[in-house]
């Protein structure tokens, strides 16, 4: 079953990628859609199995690398934090596929499009059941690569291919930390599996580096290089560049790429590793850091933009520094917590945003629109749910997660929990604020779009607007649902951590029927195989179901959070926030919310009532104002620093060092030597027998005059 | 008189001999008519020869005076001969009938060619040793110049028949002056001789510096390989590809046993001249093949190249290095069998073309041909997961294990740079405007199922490397076993 | 003993000398009736060696034979030797100097010549059995028995040869001549003959 979920995108790209002239555009919208949507599927059923029934387990697919002492397997590790992203990356992407069937339906390369985007959903996947640190780093750079086709994907604009290599490069510095992290953890541990590292995290907690004659604390050190790849693929403060600029790409990309998953990646690659993080609380207190400015930074910037989808990438930097925060005082569960729901809500905007732009024809300034709430009132009514739960307004889903976030950040009572409560109390206003902002300039007042765009402006096809729906649904529900079982009660006990009872008799359940499928398909015919395997599919889904009663009965008495997660994550006992998180006063439960409807309130106030205030505002406070509009200078300083000097340097290597030097005396100059050397050596060949005698005898003779030379020195010697 | 007389190891030869001549008296009887006939029947007795020699016990044993040895290495190489015997047969017969060389004597010749063969890798005494050589050089000079109203072929007999004189008495005086050291002429006593030496003469080691010379021509290692280009491009097609295929197998055999047993103790004398041979080989065989146009003067510097690979093995000196020399040239052959059987291919309004530009744009003229050529080119240049890739990598690593870096790292240099040539033929053909394409209807059925063969060989020996690698290190072990 | 030395570098030097003349001679006859004297004299270090059945062979195979035809064919042959020489010429001084490296390193060799420790026994082991025979009945005993195997080798090295010769040299052609004795034998007289009365005195 797991092999279905992972690789049936895969399946779906290749079919899609290899023969997607000969099966057409439709036929490459059918395999993928329905490969993910199967994906989607079994992982529902897994997320049950494993999630609720503590069936955890790793499967071996292959021997991949034997090397020494270096032995890597493709295998899946399928426990709790893996279903959670499972189910999140496919739910999502199922949506994104139906959605881009309506929303890519004018351009010219549909197949190609689709085939990517089940690219990036295998990348992801393999990404998330990674079994050890190489094969995530296989997804990870996968990722890498489906975010550059599909960021450029528009190749015929100049700025699409620019953000495409920016977000490349730019990732890269990231990845360069994480490799070097992996590196660091082959050293230390002598092994890349996860299970095998985390065995031994107790015992070198003491280990340490000598770097320039000083000791490091090496778990510290792997930690900040893995958390340097994870600032790069989550767009933390500092390599979070690309992010904005990656809107160039179509926006189901945007809403699936740079919204739901990929830019979770280092958000899961910290809870993975929440056994090291545990260890090394200056690489805790290093992410909350820059979780906590992130999200503030972030939140200033996004007042200001006028893009629409740039407002929500800012906002979805800024979540994702929430989410860091989070894992940075140990709040693990409650930043997955924070991720789940932020996927639906915001893959809901973007999606959203999407239907907009679609009615808008193709317009994404905001100052551009306005006054349509009228003509396309379902996609105003999604984004209002969406902006709701972005809020936090309860009873939505970003209500339950941000709220816990903000709490476990508080329940720290570490200087730089304090410093991230109040940065997210903060941006919570801040975020209320541009949310409402982008609502009223979007659909409420004057159309300020030109007569022609205007009277275009139409309500997205229902193709569009179903998978909207589901994802509604998740913002909704998601975060009540899942408030329990991911972060747990207040009523349940601290004092069951990790191995409670239930736990552990779950486990002992069989967890063969997984294979069921592969077994009974062996030695049949196509035809049989699929009635088979989809007898097997129903009989599981009944089993499963039947597993979901005695779930939903035990969480009825109280599932405990750490049930659920079981030994996916880790927390210390004295690092548990989360615990601690709902025993906090209730002013702190409160204050997001006030802060989050007060900036709901003024953003009606100064863009609907009276919207000359806003320009009013800008002028009072010019500077700040310039600064945030100006994204905090970021991408000047980086092109003054960097990028200029990059450039000049890569020249000099290029003209001197590699055209001058390695191409001179390496390739061409070795291509021409050879082809002397091949004349000189024919110009030999002259055909004339008695030369050739001659070159034979005196090769003979050279021979033994070496050996009569030779034995001269010996008996001389 | 004789205490090991027992024919039973000789039967493939001696079955072979007697059929040669029974088909020479037929040949005769019947005239040129017969041609297919006997080319079919010689193809027969081989096979039968082959399964004769299947069925004998391949334990070691020595008869007839110690002149003849049988064990797993020779009864392996033999093996191998003989397969290469059948597939070049079977490459000719059409060519014979289209080139108007369609003689009975032609199949007869490869026979007793096959029999000198057989009687070197099995030879245990000088004597065996020269008559074998002899035997098939002899026949080989005859095929040379078999299209005797060709120029070309008949400069290439001539050629390949005055150097190959030259070569054998090199390879005579190395013998008598190995004669004049020990007093015999037999590898097992002489192997005992030297054994016992405290320090080897001079006298010795300049003997086997003939010898190795003499045989370093028939193996064509450069630099004894002036005649090779020449002969190549002279011969008749099919005789190349019999050239190209079989002889190398047999003077490799003969080799190994000459340095594995009875010269073992000398090893840090031959060593050098090996060393030397391979190096030259290599260098030689890469470059100058780049500035060559037509394909069969290609596969003539191709061949040194690769006999300068094989060379790296026997300078290893280890059972690992001589298994990997095995499974080398098997691996050997088969591409060189199925490059022919495309070269044999070529021909244009009813002449033999071998130039590399004929061979322009043969994916859209023949795209079947074009990619089993593209497979075997890319074997032959080593390219995973083609067969030649193996080869290399066992011969590469027999030579790290005994720390000869700099032949190892000098012949991966030297597979690039042949990897230029391989990879242009390759270019040549898919990306070059297309040629006239080649007379349809010429290809005959042998050929193709040798194309085929050698394809399917080339591809599929991936699945099960292991196999092959085994046989190859268990014959080679059998050398190893007596002399240590 | 010293009879035999004085024979021993008698029939060296004339051989050596002889030898050079083969190559040396302008005229390629004379080249061959040198080469016939080499081989008188080399039948003759034979002889000395107590060898008379290899050097009468010689002799007979040799000069009878093979020398002989040898002068045939140079005399049918209408080759200009000093022609072929011409270019070979500019060589000379490259191959002296080589051959005498040659040369001197054999002599070198030779001067300090070991022989294995165990040498005698090597060679005297095929000679023990045939010690009261003559030489032509040992080596036609050695020949038949320990070495049958090489023997029955050089018989097919000859017989390869012979096919070789005749397929590079032997063609059939139109319009020669041939006497066929069937053909002969076929004939009748009243195939061939025809009798006609003629008168006298008017002709056929």
């Amino acid at each position: 079953m797991e092999i279905l979920a992972v690789f049936s995108p895969l399946f779906a790209f290749m079919v899609a990628g290899i023969f997607g002239k000969s099966i057409g555009d439709r036929g490459c919208q059918f395999v993928t859609c329905a490969g993910v949507i199967l994906a989607a599927l079994t992982s529902i059923l897994l997320f049950f199995d494993v999630g609720f029934g503590g069936h955890a387990y790793a499967k071996e697919i292959a021997p991949w690398i034997i090397s020494g002492d270096f032995n890597v397997s493709w295998a899946l590790r399928i426990d709790q934090l893996a279903v959670v992203m499972m189910c999140v990356i496919n739910i999502v992407s199922a949506c994104v596929h139906v959605y881009s069937v309506g929303y890519m339906s004018h351009d010219e390369a549909k197949g190609r499009f689709m085939a990517y985007l089940s690219l990036f959903t295998f990348a992801m996947l393999m990404l998330v059941t990674a079994d050890n640190l190489l094969q995530l780093f296989f997804g990870w750079e996968g990722v890498g690569l489906a975010s550059y086709l599909l960021i450029g994907f528009w190749n015929h604009k100049f700025s699409a291919n620019a953000a495409a290599q920016k977000a490349f490069v730019v990732n890269r510095v990231g990845d360069f930390g994480l490799a070097l992290g992996i590196m660091a953890i082959f050293v230390v541990f002598g092994s890349i599996s996860f299970d095998t590292i985390f065995e031994q995290v107790a015992d070198k907690t003491e280990v340490t580096f000598t770097f320039f004659g000083h000791h490091v604390h090496a778990l510290t050190v792997i930690c900040l290089l893995l958390f340097m790849g994870a600032v790069g693929k989550s767009a933390q403060l500092g390599l979070h560049t690309w992010l904005p600029d990656a809107m160039e790409g179509p926006t189901p990309v945007s809403a699936l790429i740079h919204a739901a998953t990929m830019v979770t990646a280092g958000v899961f690659l910290v809870a993975r590793m929440s056994p090291l993080f545990e260890f090394a609380p200056t690489a805790l207190m290093v992410v909350t850091l820059f979780g906590a400015t992130t999200a503030f930074v972030a939140a200033t910037i996004g007042l200001t933009q006028f893009d629409i989808k740039r407002v929500i990438a800012y906002s979805t930097m800024s979540q994702l520094g929430y989410m860091f925060f989070a894992l940075g005082v140990s709040a693990y569960g409650a930043a997955m917590f924070h991720l789940v729901t932020h996927a639906f809500f915001k893959a809901l905007l973007f999606l959203g945003a999407g239907s907009v732009i679609h009615a808008m024809s193709d317009e994404q300034d905001m100052r551009k629109m306005g006054g349509i709430w009228r003509k396309i009132p379902f996609t105003y009514g999604l984004m209002w749910i969406g902006s709701l739960a972005l809020a936090g307004i309860p009873p939505l889903a970003g209500f339950y997660s941000k709220d816990i976030v903000l709490e476990a950040a508080w329940a720290d009572h570490s200087w730089f929990g304090n410093y991230a409560y109040w940065m997210g109390i903060a941006a919570a206003f801040m975020t209320a604020f541009y949310s409402w902002r982008l609502l009223i300039m979007t659909f409420h007042g004057k159309p300020r779009a030109d007569h022609h765009t205007m009277e275009h402006v139409h309500e997205s096809p229902p193709i569009m607007l179903a998978p909207l729906l589901v994802l509604a649904a998740g913002a909704l529900l998601a975060g009540a649902v899942f408030y329990q079982p991911f972060v747990g009660s207040p009523k349940a006990g601290g004092s069951a951590h990790g191995e409670a009872v239930t736990e552990t008799a779950h486990a002992e359940k069989p967890v063969a029927h997984a294979e069921k499928p592969q077994d009974k398909a062996h030695n049949q015919t196509p035809a049989t195989k699929i009635k088979a395997l989809s007898a097997d599919i129903s009989a599981e889904m009944t089993e499963a179901l039947e597993t979901v009663k005695e779930m939903d009965a035990e969480i009825a008495q109280g599932t405990d959070r750490h049930i659920f997660w079981g030994k996916s994550l880790k927390i210390l006992p004295e690092n548990d926030t989360v615990e601690a998180a709902h025993h906090v006063p209730k002013w702190v439960k409160f204050l997001p919310l006030v802060v989050g409807t007060l900036g709901i309130a003024l953003a009606y106030l100064a863009y609907l009532l009276s919207p000359g205030v806003p320009g009013r505002i800008a002028r009072m406070f010019k500077p700040l104002h310039i600064l945030f509009f100006n994204k905090w200078f970021f991408d000047e300083l980086y092109g003054q620093l960097i990028v200029r000097n990059a450039r000049t340097l890569g020249k000099a290597f290029w003209s001197i060092g590699d055209q001058g030097i390695i191409d001179r005396f390496g390739p061409n100059g070795s291509a021409t030597t050879a082809g002397k050397i091949a004349k000189a050596l024919s110009r030999f060949q002259s055909g004339l027998v008695y030369q050739y005698a001659f070159v034979m005898m005196i090769v003979a003779i050279a021979m033994v005059s070496w050996f009569f030379f030779k034995s001269g020195l010996r008996d001389l010697g | 008189m004789i205490s090991d007389f027992n024919l039973v190891p000789l039967l493939p030869e001696i079955f072979m001999a007697l059929t040669g001549m029974g088909l020479l008296i037929v040949g005769v009887s019947q005239g040129n008519r017969a041609t297919p006939v006997i080319c079919a029947a010689a193809g027969a007795a081989l096979s039968i020869a082959a399964l004769v020699l299947l069925s004998l016990g391949w334990d070691a044993q020595t008869v007839m005076n110690g002149m003849f040895r049988f064990d797993e290495f020779a009864g392996f190489m033999k093996l191998l001969v003989l397969i290469g015997l059948i597939a070049s047969l079977a490459l000719s017969s059409r060519y014979l009938t289209q080139e108007d060389m369609a003689r009975f004597e032609y199949p007869i010749l490869i026979i007793f060619a096959g029999i000198g063969m057989m009687m070197m890798i099995s030879a245990n005494n000088f004597l065996t040793l020269y008559m074998g050589l002899e035997l098939q050089s002899l026949s080989l000079y005859v095929l040379a110049a078999f299209q005797r109203y060709s120029v070309r072929s008949a400069e290439a007999g001539i050629k390949y028949f005055i150097l190959g004189a030259l070569s054998s008495g090199m390879l005579l005086f190395g013998i008598s002056l190995i004669y004049g050291f020990s007093g015999t002429l037999d590898f097992t006593v002489l192997g005992k001789t030297i054994i016992g030496l405290e320090q080897i003469p001079i006298g010795l080691t300049i003997g086997l510096v003939f010898l190795l010379a003499g045989i370093a021509f028939k193996i064509s290692a450069a630099p004894f390989h002036m005649w090779t280009p020449d002969v190549y491009h002279g011969a008749p097609t099919s005789v190349t590809a019999l050239f190209a295929i079989v002889p190398k197998v047999a003077a490799f055999a003969l080799l190994m046993r000459l340095l594995f047993q009875p010269f073992a103790d000398m090893q840090e004398d031959w060593f050098q001249i090996i060393y030397f041979l391979s190096v030259f080989s290599m260098v030689i065989g890469a470059f100058a093949a780049i500035a060559q146009e037509n394909l069969k003067r290609l596969m003539a510097y191709s061949s040194i190249g690769n006999m300068g690979y094989a060379l790296i093995g026997i300078a290893a000196g280890t059972a690992q290095g001589a298994g990997a020399v095995v499974l080398y040239l098997m691996i050997y052959i088969v591409m060189t069998a199925g490059v022919f059987a495309v070269i044999l291919h070529m021909r244009r309004q009813g002449l033999a073309v071998a130039k590399i530009d004929n061979l322009a744009g043969l994916s859209k003229t023949e795209p079947a041909l074009a990619y089993g050529m593209l497979i075997l080119m890319f074997s032959m240049s080593g390219i995973p997961p083609a067969a030649g890739f193996f080869g290399k990598l066992a011969i590469f690593n027999a030579a790290m294990n005994e720390g000869l870096y700099v032949l190892a790292v000098l012949g991966v240099v030297t597979s690039v740079v042949a990897a230029f040539y391989y990879l242009r033929i390759v270019k040549v053909m898919f990306f070059d405007e297309p040629a006239d394409s080649f007379d349809k209807n010429e290809g005959s059925f042998a050929r193709r199922v040798v194309l085929i063969v050698s394809v399917l060989f080339v591809i599929g020996f991936i699945i099960k490397p292991s196999i092959l690698y085994e046989c190859a290190m268990h014959a080679a072990s059998a050398l190893f076993t007596v002399a240590g | 003993m010293i009879v035999q030395a004085l024979a021993f570098y008698l029939f060296a030097g004339i051989l050596t000398l002889s030898a050079l003349m083969v190559i040396s001679a302008r005229n390629p006859v004379h080249s061959v009736l040198f080469l016939i004297l080499a081989f008188f004299n080399a039948a003759g270090l034979f002889v000395l060696l107590g060898a008379e059945f290899v050097g009468l062979i010689l002799v007979i195979v040799y000069v009878g034979a093979v020398a002989v035809l040898f002068l045939f064919v140079v005399m049918m042959l209408d080759i200009s030797f000093s022609d072929l020489r011409k270019g070979a010429m500019q060589y000379v001084p490259i191959g002296l100097g080589i051959g005498g490296i040659l040369l001197g390193e054999l002599m070198i060799i030779y001067g300090g010549w070991k022989f294995a420790p165990n040498m005698s026994e090597n060679l005297a082991a095929p000679l023990l059995r045939f010690e009261s025979s003559s030489n032509t009945q040992s080596l036609g005993m050695i020949l038949y028995t320990d070495y049958v195997l090489a023997f029955q080798l050089a018989g097919l090295v000859l017989f390869v040869a012979m096919v070789g010769a005749i397929v590079l040299t032997h063609r059939t052609r139109a319009g020669v001549r041939r006497q066929s004795v069937a053909e002969q034998q076929k004939r009748r007289p009243e195939d061939v003959l025809e009798i006609r009365k003629i008168t006298s005195r008017t002709g056929v």
